[in-house]
């Protein structure tokens, strides 16, 4: 096998995306050596570009029937990009809103820039990781990018402590992880392709062993991790709560992604053989989530932490579209995760201008506000509204597509119970609004009364206006004009062969190995011979 | 049994044995400075069973980056952590210790039984032994090239974050940072304590004018 005949099966195409955004990470990384701190002037919009360039690229990706690339290592299918699309704008939007936080906290901007391109680079390998080692090293290079930037502001101890926390659990759920697919590469007979373990598992009759049951235990509680499920969410709130908030802003949406784009096409395409039994246990895990998520919720009188738990609760609501296993139920989850992302991170947008604005982020100190800075009130209220599943506003249609998809499936139950506890979450939502909009100038707090005038030509306050306004244009429209959004919600679904339910029953493809693994092998052999 | 499977029983036993002893003495030793050393003899013991195992590149890559580098890693750690104190010995101690001795005895076996129960696919291909590089190589150029070139940009990205951390901040003087107000490398919100004692206190707001501030 030569040189040419490599690269040509490699098909290497397919990352272009990931390519851009390395190319950036450089960018970034080189101008900032050269040019020194006055660097953080232009790097911000250098990564924005890289961002939108990469979401350019993924444009061309879409529906590409050669989407097996690296000799199955990588799968560029609509699935994986639709992923790729929704963890590269979350950073995009995330950069807009951390240059202004970065700054003020004097810790330098171009470094952060780098972890938080490759946590983004982590992530959409992520999505599209089609084999075990890819898998794993994706999902570290994530985990290892997001502890830092958790513990990016060194000298405060809650970020310290964050830091460690995040850590100290994500290491320990990694090697549960770790344990979990080194069992599947053991109980398929020595395969690391996604594709191909069912098939193995198959022919090796160990599709009903414990062995089976435990990896995907294991598997299951690393994804869980990731995205905060309940019995794993135990970090969460501290977490949340001591890191910098735009890296807040991006674990709870791109970082969430992440970890759904795995779910599918883990649980999906190596766990057929005990498909209902993780049916079971993701139905369990979305109840205990919607459930904790939005009860606890009610008791936080901190922004950043009544997010986080609200994160959980949407955590859970996601997992609804997960656990049905019909075409809509996973259309449904990845057009909702397309309308989380507008308006989560609006949320966050708004909860950072107004703590550089008064140094603080208690729920009781934004009484008032709309005396004193209506856009952000508005921007807030319809963000948070939205949330909580407002009618006109795009989570009401989410929420709609989500629970119909739920009721189509049968899984009724799970319906009744996410209708309550949205009911539940409407309540703590409404409260800030609340508390924003209708006190009396004497109700206000005093951050509010000493609230500054505001100023939007402050170095970095532009792109934080802009994602401000973007974040509110996108979460008011994004609902009554989703057409756009649904029908490409509905279409990655539809292009993905691996969703299709004539594909997903099984085949019994003794080893379908691709031409240029068997070339390997019999070149390896050679070699060793040789 | 011929001298060959007699050695390696009986190399197998003395490994097991170094192993397990290690192990349990870095989890019950007081002394962490015992416990580290211990994990090292834990790996050296497993990159011995590698070599049973004719896997002889994989030893020398778990001596080199087990021991030599995260143990002494820890071991740096633990001497740079130059704190005495003296623990309180907690109430009811024993009840947590029996808890995690019913848990990991009770994963042990739940383990144990998979093991035996399950029947392994065991792959038939010649043990690769000597040329086992070359073989790693040429997967790492072709079907693990691509989490090959990941893991660069992951180690690229945990140097530029080890140096974040570690690295001496350039502190900015007060007056090129006239607009804000909050200590450098602190999160911009309050502490909750602070924040209730001193709710909206206005030093540390946006547009007011510079004040002192620790620096």
């Amino acid at each position: 096998m030569d040189f040419a005949n490599l690269v040509a099966q490699l098909n290497a195409g397919t990352i272009l995306p990931e390519g851009i955004i390395i190319a950036t990470l450089l960018l970034v990384l080189v101008g900032d050596l050269i040019v020194g701190r006055t660097s953080s002037r232009w790097t911000p919009y250098v990564a924005i570009a890289g961002l939108l360039a990469a979401v350019v690229a993924l444009y061309f990706q879409w529906n590409n029937p050669n989407s097996i690339s690296f000799l199955g290592g990588f799968n560029s299918d609509s699935l994986s990009v639709i992923f790729r699309v929704i963890i590269a704008l979350s950073a995009a939007l995330t950069i807009l809103m951390s240059v202004r936080y970065v700054e003020q906290s004097g810790t330098s901007l171009a470094e952060f820039l780098v972890i938080l391109l490759t946590a983004t680079l982590g992530g959409m390998f992520m999505a599209g990781a089609d084999e075990l080692v890819m898998t794993y090293v994706s999902f570290e290079t994530l985990g290892i990018s997001s502890y830092l930037l958790t513990g990016y502001m060194k000298r405060d101890p809650r970020s310290n402590e964050a830091a460690l926390k995040y850590l100290l659990i994500g290491a320990s759920s990694s090697a549960i992880f770790l344990y979990g697919i080194s069992l599947l590469y053991g109980l398929s007979g020595g395969e690391t392709r996604l594709t191909a373990i069912t098939a193995n598992i198959l022919a090796n009759n160990v599709d009903q062993s414990i062995g089976l049951l435990i990896a995907l235990v294991f598997v299951i509680a690393g994804i869980a991790f990731k995205i905060a499920a309940v019995p794993f969410h135990q970090w969460t709130p501290d977490v949340y709560e001591g890191s910098p908030t735009p890296v807040v802003a991006f674990l709870s949406v791109g970082s969430k992604s992440a970890g759904f784009a795995l779910a599918i096409r883990l649980l999906v395409s190596a766990f057929p053989a005990v498909s209902e039994q993780w049916h079971f246990v993701l139905a369990a895990l979305a109840i205990l989530s919607m459930l904790l998520g939005n009860v606890v919720a009610l008791a936080q009188t901190s922004m950043k932490r009544l997010l986080a738990y609200s994160s959980i609760g949407q955590a859970g609501f996601v997992m609804i579209g997960l656990v049905l296993g019909t075409e809509a139920g996973y259309a449904s989850m990845i057009f909702y995760l397309l309308i989380y992302l507008f308006m989560n991170l609006g949320g966050f947008a708004c909860i950072i201008l107004f703590t550089l604005r008064t140094g603080t982020d208690e729920i009781s100190e934004y009484s008032g506000l709309y005396q004193k800075d209506p856009l952000l009130t508005l921007c807030l209220s319809v963000c948070l509204l939205s949330l909580g599943g407002i009618p006109p506003l795009a989570g009401f249609f989410g929420k709609l597509y989500l629970f119909w998809a739920g009721w189509q499936a049968g899984a009724y139950w799970l319906v009744l119970l996410g209708l309550i506890t949205s009911v539940i979450s409407i309540y703590y939502y409404i409260r800030v609004v609340k508390m924003m909009v209708v006190k009396e100038p004497e109700e206000m707090s005093e951050a509010v009364k000493n609230y500054p005038a505001v100023n939007w030509n402050l170095p970095g306050m532009r792109p934080l206006q802009v994602g401000v306004v973007f974040a509110l244009v996108t979460t008011s429209l994004a609902g009554i004009l989703s057409n756009p959004l649904f029908t490409l919600a509905n279409n990655a679904v539809l292009l993905t062969p691996m969703l299709q339910p004539t594909i997903t029953t099984i085949q019994p493809a003794p080893n379908p190995a691709t031409p240029g693994y068997a070339d390997l092998e019999s070149e390896t052999k050679e070699a060793i011979e040789g | 049994m011929n001298l060959a499977d007699g050695v390696q029983i009986v190399s197998f036993g003395v490994l097991a044995l170094m192993m397990l002893g290690a192990a349990l003495g870095v989890v019950l030793l007081e002394n962490i400075v015992y416990s580290a050393f211990l994990l090292g003899g834990v790996f050296i013991s497993i990159a011995g069973l590698y070599i049973l195992l004719n896997a002889g590149f994989v030893a020398a890559a778990q001596v080199l980056i087990y021991v030599g580098a995260v143990n002494v890693l820890i071991l740096f750690g633990i001497m740079l952590v130059n704190k005495r104190q003296n623990f309180v010995p907690l109430r009811n101690a024993w009840v947590g210790k029996i808890t995690t001795a019913a848990v990991c005895l009770g994963l042990f076996a739940l383990l144990g039984t998979m093991v035996l129960a399950t029947p392994w696919a065991i792959s038939t291909a010649p043990v690769a032994g000597d040329t086992s590089t070359v073989v790693i190589g040429m997967h790492f150029f072709s079907d693990f090239l691509l989490p090959f070139e990941l893991a660069s940009v992951l180690l690229l990205m945990a140097l530029i974050g080890a140096i974040v951390l570690a690295r001496r901040e350039f502190l900015p003087d007060a007056l090129e940072r006239e607009e804000t107000q909050q200590p450098v490398l602190t999160l911009p919100e309050r502490p909750r304590e602070l924040a209730s004692a001193a709710p909206g206190s206005p030093d540390r707001t946006l547009g007011t004018s510079p004040t002192q501030r620790n620096v």
